[in-house]
């Protein structure tokens, strides 16, 4: 990959912005990645690059995600949080780059809970929107 | 200790944006011979006391870790640099900022390996954190630097997966730019 200067990639914004006008509005789902120290150690950032290779390869754009910090669950890292309209909000615990893959295929595409690495329904303390 | 360099680096830029601060910038240089590392922030700072025991595994400031009282950031980074004959130096002031600031050897065997830099860089400028984050990256001699606020400015909500993705590749250029 060359390069990028970011007039670039402005102009790379700009004629994809064109192709979604139509899909604004509503977000399809929301994923939060816990990224402190232990996060990071049990390999938050391989969950990192396949949530975001496995959101693109099935083109599903409208999603949004976010790191955060330690999320007070370090025995279970990488631990990420899903919120999909219509479903519940779930804590997922021991996320590698496979389970993050699972994730977008069974819960974000096809809605079903990926039961096995459900680590919780969020406690109010420590997720905020 | 971390399993790459960019691991740790991302663990004390958290650090700065955990200390509220408005503008953080990380400086990594690389030589054949060294491996030159800053992180400012202008932050909350730490008192001389805090930082003498912020040194300390056993010690976070319970802010952030209601339950746990230990703080693993700065002990990986003394850790690392002593085993590896480096140095690592900490300078802050309460109330004005911090600046951490570390020499590595690249050549010896014991440092951890330095890790996916493009990685690290996307997940610090996408993290859930309101201020500036600069970037500057040099490698023998050619560099480049990207803020969040320039990100913002061309992309808008950095979070949403069309510019993570293309902010990754635009990174991902970057790196390979400097690194070929
Ligand atoms: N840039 C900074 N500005 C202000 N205070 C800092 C900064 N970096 C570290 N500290 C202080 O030093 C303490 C120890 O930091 P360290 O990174 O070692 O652990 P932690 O951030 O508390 O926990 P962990 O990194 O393991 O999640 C912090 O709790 C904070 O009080
Ligand atoms: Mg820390």
């Amino acid at each position: 990959m060359a390069k990028m200067t970011l007039e670039e990639l402005r102009n790379l914004r700009n004629s994809k912005k064109k192709e979604m006008t139509q899909r604004d509005g509503e977000k399809s789902a929301q994923i939060v990645i816990g990224m402190g120290t232990c996060g990071i150690a049990a390999g938050a950032k391989d969950a990192f690059d396949a949530f975001l290779d496995e959101l693109n390869s099935h083109e599903i754009k409208d999603t949004r995600i976010t790191q955060t910090g330690c999320m007070g669950l370090c025995f279970s890292e990488p631990t990420v949080e899903v919120a999909v309209p219509d479903m519940p909000r779930v804590i997922y615990g021991n996320v590698d780059a496979e389970v993050a893959r699972r994730i977008v295929r069974e819960h974000i595409i096809e809605k079903k809970l990926v039961s096995d690495h459900i680590f919780d329904k969020p406690a109010a303390d420590i997720i905020t929107d | 200790m971390h399993a790459t360099l960019c691991d740790l680096i991302t663990d004390l830029v958290q650090n700065s944006f955990e200390a509220n601060a408005a503008e953080v910038t990380l400086n990594v240089e690389e030589t054949e011979k060294n491996l030159k590392v800053v992180i400012a922030d202008n932050g909350k700072g730490m008192s001389a006391e805090t930082l003498e025991k912020a040194k300390d595994p056993f010690y976070s400031d319970g802010l952030k870790h209601k339950h746990r009282k230990v703080g693993l950031g700065l002990p990986f980074l003394f850790q690392t640099s002593e085993m590896t004959g480096g140095t690592a130096t900490i300078e802050s002031e309460e109330g004005v900022g911090t600046t951490v600031t570390f020499n590595l050897d690249p050549a010896n065997v014991d440092l951890p390996m330095f890790g996916n830099f493009s990685t690290a860089a996307a997940t610090l400028m996408t993290y859930g954190f309101q201020g500036n984050l600069t970037i500057e990256h040099s490698k023998d001699g050619k560099s480049y630097s990207v803020s969040r606020e320039e990100l913002i400015e061309v992309l808008g909500d950095l979070n949403d997966l069309e510019s993570l993705t293309l902010l990754k590749q635009f990174i991902e250029g970057n790196e390979e730019e400097i690194n070929g």
